[in-house]
């Protein structure tokens, strides 16, 4: 069963349609990868998922309610979590303080008490790896270190999706390996859907259960990573290059 | 799947132990009730002049200023340049109610907080809602500052124009006598900090701070950043109204200069910025510093509101902390072992 599903998406700024007309659905528990070049709409439909963005057609559905025009916060406490390519932090907190605010507002309903909320965080923490920073502010922290952290917030707060931006841009290969195998490991432990825009073909070969590919904000080509990077248009106009270098 | 990090839930519950026990409750009443230990003895120093308690009641009006301020500005970054304002909405307000018609004091009181506050609410409302930053938030509320002084000297008859009005009701009871006022001040301006810390601690003291350190990121973590924006400006505004309103009764006269701008929204911003935005004790620092300053200036007469915005520039420019907590982090620095 769809869990979220983009029925006739658009997205225009100004004269330019960023996302024209998309159609995606992602299933329960399923890895999905986004992939296309540089200015497709990969990001711009995340934002619009999350509700970072609102689409100027079009319908979003997420658990089968509607969350088109929902804000930010809301599709959070529905559970979309987001982790970006520039990770975003609140800077005055140490790591565990700001992965036990995705725990304390990231589901509706919860009610969880700061105490609880610090325990769910420093779970969180040990989950990605960071348990010996939970003291640490975030500055102190480097890139990588600093996309876990986000992606620990995320998955404290128990959502049932993840949107992954561009999080394997600019990782070494022990990063990529060690990035590779904690969202499989989000997903495999808790049933956790996962969409994820990515450029680093090697991780979305090894790790996406189906690609989208996305163009000028219209889809070129969907199925699985195997057959559509076979596939020659993509191949030759997308992806060729990249999987070369990888 | 091997180097999987695994989980360890045991080992975590103790940090958060440790983070709770760093809020908890005695942490924040004994601070602020040794704040209130040593301000309560003030009278037995200035007790004999009723001149200086005057000034002492005034510097803890601005306390409540600074402090409702700090809630607004200092949380949650909406820069509110109407404190004086709302403020005097429920100084005239107050006034007006008693006097004109006739209104208890206690309900007068009541009946112009409840008017600086949704006042203060709708500002921010409108803010959230048009997505304003911080510089148009102070250009709308600097607007409605001046409207205001506009209304009051345009409502002559209800408000003395300006000169101001006398204000009958409370005359001859202890809101006028030369001690009790300032405690009622005092207690004020205690229980703000209360409110303030307790806010601090709750579930909306945390998003209080992560709004303030990221808007974006804590709408992603779920937080509703509009929502507890107008939370704190209501929360402000009901205490610079009932400040406000509790400071007319004690003084028995109001005039334009009461709650003007340059007045109260200049001198808080400068006491707050020296106090140290967002920091809990920032305004009781702040203030108390500047009405002792205030009153060994006041020779120099509307000289030193050039004096206070020069001080408001360099404090932002360089001291943007605050000025106490940046000599603060210097002596913690400078007192860590080396190595």
């Amino acid at each position: 069963m769809a869990l979220l599903e983009l029925d006739q998406v658009h997205k225009h700024f100004g004269g330019l349609a960023a996302v024209n007309g998309v159609n995606v659905r992602a299933d329960d528990g399923e890895i999905l990868a986004i992939v296309g070049p540089n200015g497709a709409g990969k990001s711009t439909l995340l934002k619009l998922i999350v509700g970072l963005e609102t689409p100027t057609r079009g319908a979003i559905r997420f658990a089968g309610q509607e969350i088109t025009q929902a804000p930010p916060h809301r599709v959070r406490q529905m559970g979309i979590a987001m982790v970006q390519q520039t990770p975003r932090h609140f800077a005055s907190m140490t790591a565990l303080e700001n992965v036990a605010l995705g725990a304390l507002f990231g589901r509706a309903g919860a009610h969880r008490q700061e105490e609880q909320a610090l325990e769910l965080a420093g779970e969180a923490l040990s989950f990605v790896g960071l348990a010996d920073r939970r003291h640490d502010l975030v500055g102190h922290l480097n890139l990588h270190e600093q996309r876990f952290l986000e992606l620990a917030r995320a998955i404290a707060g128990g959502p049932r999706l993840l949107a992954l931006d561009e999080v394997m841009a600019g990782l070494n290969d022990t990063e990529l390996e060690a990035s590779i195998a904690i969202i499989r490991a989000i997903r495999d432990q808790f049933n956790m859907t996962i969409i994820w825009v990515e450029h680093v073909m090697k991780a979305v070969m090894s790790l996406a259960e189906r690609v989208v590919v996305l163009d000028f904000g219209t889809i070129l080509t969907e199925g699985l990573p195997a057959e559509v990077m076979r596939h020659p248009a993509v191949v030759k106009a997308y992806l060729g290059q990249e999987m070369n270098h990888a | 799947m091997s180097d999987r990090p695994t989980h360890s839930a045991g080992a975590f519950s103790l940090g958060g132990v440790e983070a709770h026990a760093s809020r908890s409750l005695p942490r924040l009443l004994l601070p602020i009730a040794a704040v209130g230990a040593g301000l309560a003895l003030l009278p037995l120093w200035l007790g004999h002049s009723r001149v200086l308690m005057g000034v002492a009641v005034l510097g803890l009006a601005y306390v409540c200023y600074t402090i409702a301020f700090n809630v607004i500005f200092g949380s949650t970054g909406q820069l509110f340049l109407c404190v004086g304002a709302l403020a005097g909405i429920g100084g005239y307000g107050g006034a007006i109610l008693a006097d004109s018609a006739g209104w208890p004091i206690a309900a007068s009181i009541l009946a112009a907080t409840l008017a600086a506050t949704l006042t203060g609410g709708l500002l921010s409302f409108v803010a959230v809602r048009r997505s304003l930053g911080v510089i148009f938030t102070g250009i709308i509320t600097l607007i409605f500052s001046l409207s205001f002084d506009a209304l009051v000297l345009g409502l002559g008859e209800l408000t003395g124009g300006d000169t101001g009005r006398l204000i009958t009701s409370g005359a001859g009871t202890l809101l006028r006598d030369k001690i009790p006022p300032y405690y009622l001040m005092l207690a004020l301006a205690l229980l703000f900090l209360l409110v303030h810390g307790l806010l601090r601690r709750s579930h909306v003291g945390w998003a209080f701070r992560a709004l303030r350190d990221d808007e974006v990121a804590a709408e992603l973590a779920g937080v509703d950043v509009a929502r507890y924006r107008v939370y704190a400006a209501l929360v402000g505004a009901a205490m610079l109204g009932l400040a406000g309103s509790t400071y007319a009764f004690t003084e028995g006269r109001i005039s334009p200069t009461t709650f003007g701008f340059g007045e109260v929204d200049i001198v808080v911003l400068v006491m707050l910025g020296f106090g140290g935005i967002g920091a809990l004790f920032g305004p009781i620092v702040g203030a108390v510093t500047f009405t002792i300053v205030d009153e060994i200036l006041i020779d120099f007469g509307q000289l030193r509101h050039v004096a206070y915005g020069m001080l408001i520039i360099l404090l932002f420019l360089r001291l943007p902390r605050g000025a106490i907590p940046t000599l603060a982090g210097l002596w913690q620095r400078r007192r860590r072992p080396k190595g």
